[in-house]
């Protein structure tokens, strides 16, 4: 498993240097000492900043717009970038409402040790970066390989599943602490054109819980107000 | 059972004349987790059930020679004793509930080794001992009762000289290819003999006492360890189930349609929820039983320490006696 986690690390790192749009930053996949940045806590999100995926196609649409109409205009002038097919459109739109709906929870509790980072999401799994002797551990399984790394003080989680979709989670806590920005871009083997959309959470104090509890397996979860012990 | 193996300790004493029954040790077991963490998840180990087994398998092991009948007294040790006069040590190869592959060696008192193979169930767990029982009783069938006695004395012998290395290092030798040989054996009278007996059987007292708390961890660690198992079958029937209804679900989407990506997506988002689900189950479990073996380790810490001490001031008193009697001072 580690062999090929390496080797999506590799190729990730190889995309990056190819692929136009986002970048896929994996050159520090390994760090010396403490992680970088302790995102610990409860971030809820900020529905006055961010991307609106309506609004962030419409621009990529508008773009791939202009670029048609100045090709028209001035033929046999440099291509940026090839025309969006309409496969290409809707393979774009696939992907939009996608990450649309994976970055769709209000709240993330994050939890971070010296090893591991778990960003736990609503109706979703949580995602889980750990790193032993300062190199990420990826997780691996028939349906798909998720690995972490660090890009500065960015956190960054790559989640590569079969058929070439790529789902890449960047996370950035501000100077202060307060905010966090989560940049996800998706990629599909269906179209050459990436999906990336920002949200933002801020920084809260979640309720302390009324009761300690702990899990157990013949009893389940067990519960207390006060001091709990199996 | 335990008045059994009281009994049996307490036969077990003295040298036999007639056929021996060999008495027991069996070493808590290897966990058998690899250093490396990476391949924990490839190899399916989960480092605490492990260390939770390491301890609780030895017990079953100990059942099954117990209800075989024909041994001396079985007990489960913390630490191997190459005198014992038959020691079984074991690693556990793999375990993830469903499926159980134990490393089983057994080497008596000579350094002769008896048994040194793997065994496997994917049922009872008492059938694979079962079957390890029934190989070592093959074995000891196949020794003659002097070859039998002759281990169970050399056992005597090395342990009395561990303790009075000066008066019974000479009646054994250790051999050039490894192992050790019985040369001759003290007059029936030695009172340094005698001695060796009261000690042993002080120390086989707090050996049993030992062996009693793997006892009361089985009992304790016994039905939330079947919790465990019925889960782990759950769960590989789970992802048989998983596996074969994403082959259909798959072969029907558009490729790059939404429901084709969706569909991906929704199968590692299960495949990951169930494996968090399951790590909840070993924390659950971690929870339930981490304080039942930390008393345990608490008070096998206490009897081991108050074996070793005694040791320690039989080992003194016994020397200067030997020193008296022989007319060395």
């Amino acid at each position: 498993m580690t062999h090929r986690i390496t080797a999506i690390l590799a190729i990730l790192l190889l995309g990056a240097c190819a692929a136009p749009g986002p970048v896929l930053d994996t050159t520090n996949p390994s760090f010396v000492g403490d992680m970088p940045v302790d995102f610990s806590g409860s971030w809820e999100r900020d529905y006055s900043r961010g991307d609106d995926v309506r609004g962030t196609l419409n621009s990529i649409f508008r773009a791939q717009q202009r670029q048609n109409q100045q090709q028209s205009q001035f033929p046999g002038g440099p291509r940026a970038t090839p025309s969006l097919s309409p496969r290409d459109g809707n393979a774009l739109v696939a992907l939009a409402r996608l990450v649309d709906e994976i970055t769709r929870p209000d709240v993330l509790t994050i939890t971070q040790n010296d090893f591991e980072i778990r960003v736990a999401r609503k109706d979703d799994f949580d995602l889980s970066c750990s790193f032993f002797d300062g190199v990420a551990q990826g997780t691996d399984s028939a349906y798909g390989t998720e690995v972490c790394s660090w890009d500065g003080e960015s956190l960054i989680s790559h989640l590569v599943l079969p058929g070439g979709l790529t789902i890449t989670s960047r996370f950035t806590m501000s100077a202060d602490g307060n905010y966090l920005r989560v940049i996800t871009t998706a990629k599909s083997s269906a179209t050459r054109t990436p999906f990336t959309q920002h949200r933002y959470y801020i920084r809260f104090e979640a309720p302390p819980n009324a009761f300690n509890c702990i899990e157990t397996l013949s009893m389940k979860r067990v519960c207390s107000t006060g001091e709990v012990a199996p | 059972m335990r008045h059994r193996t009281l009994l049996a300790a307490i036969v077990c004493l003295w040298p036999l004349d007639s056929s021996a029954e060999l008495n027991v040790s069996i070493a808590t077991f290897d966990p058998g987790v690899p250093e490396d963490y990476s391949l924990h998840q490839d190899l399916d180990v989960f480092p605490k059930i492990r260390e939770i087994e390491s301890l609780f398998l030895p017990f079953v092991l100990r059942e099954a020679l117990v209800d075989a009948g024909d041994w001396g007294a079985v007990r489960v040790v913390p630490e191997s004793d190459d005198a014992a006069e038959l020691l079984i040590t074991g690693a556990i190869v793999h375990s993830d509930g469903e499926k159980l592959a134990v490393s089983l060696r057994a080497v008596d008192a000579r350094g002769e080794q008896w048994i040194g193979a793997s065994y496997f169930t994917e049922g009872n767990y008492e059938d694979l001992f079962r079957r390890f029982v029934d190989d070592l009783a093959g074995i000891r069938d196949s020794l003659d009762d002097r070859t039998l006695n002759g281990i169970v004395n050399l056992s005597l012998m090395r342990y009395s000289a561990e303790l009075v290395p000066d008066a019974f290092s000479e009646y054994f030798e250790q051999l050039p290819e490894g192992g050790h040989r019985l040369v001759r054996l003290p007059a029936e009278d030695d009172p340094m003999m005698a001695r060796v007996h009261r000690v042993r059987s002080v120390e086989f007292v707090m050996t049993d006492a030992i062996d009693e708390k793997y006892r009361e961890l089985h009992e304790e660690v016994d039905s939330v360890y079947e919790i465990w198992r019925e889960y782990r079958r759950w769960y590989a029937d789970f992802k048989v189930r998983e596996a074969n209804r994403n082959e259909l679900r798959e072969s029907n989407a558009a490729r790059g349609s939404y429901e084709q990506l969706r569909s991906v997506y929704d199968n590692y988002r299960m495949d990951r929820l169930a494996a968090q689900e399951q790590d909840k189950w070993i924390v659950g479990f971690n929870n339930e039983i981490a304080p039942v073996i930390e008393r345990m380790d608490e008070r096998i810490a206490e009897m081991n320490g108050w074996v070793e001490d005694g040791y320690v001031e039989w080992t003194r008193i016994l020397g200067e006696l030997f020193d008296i009697e022989s007319g060395l001072d």
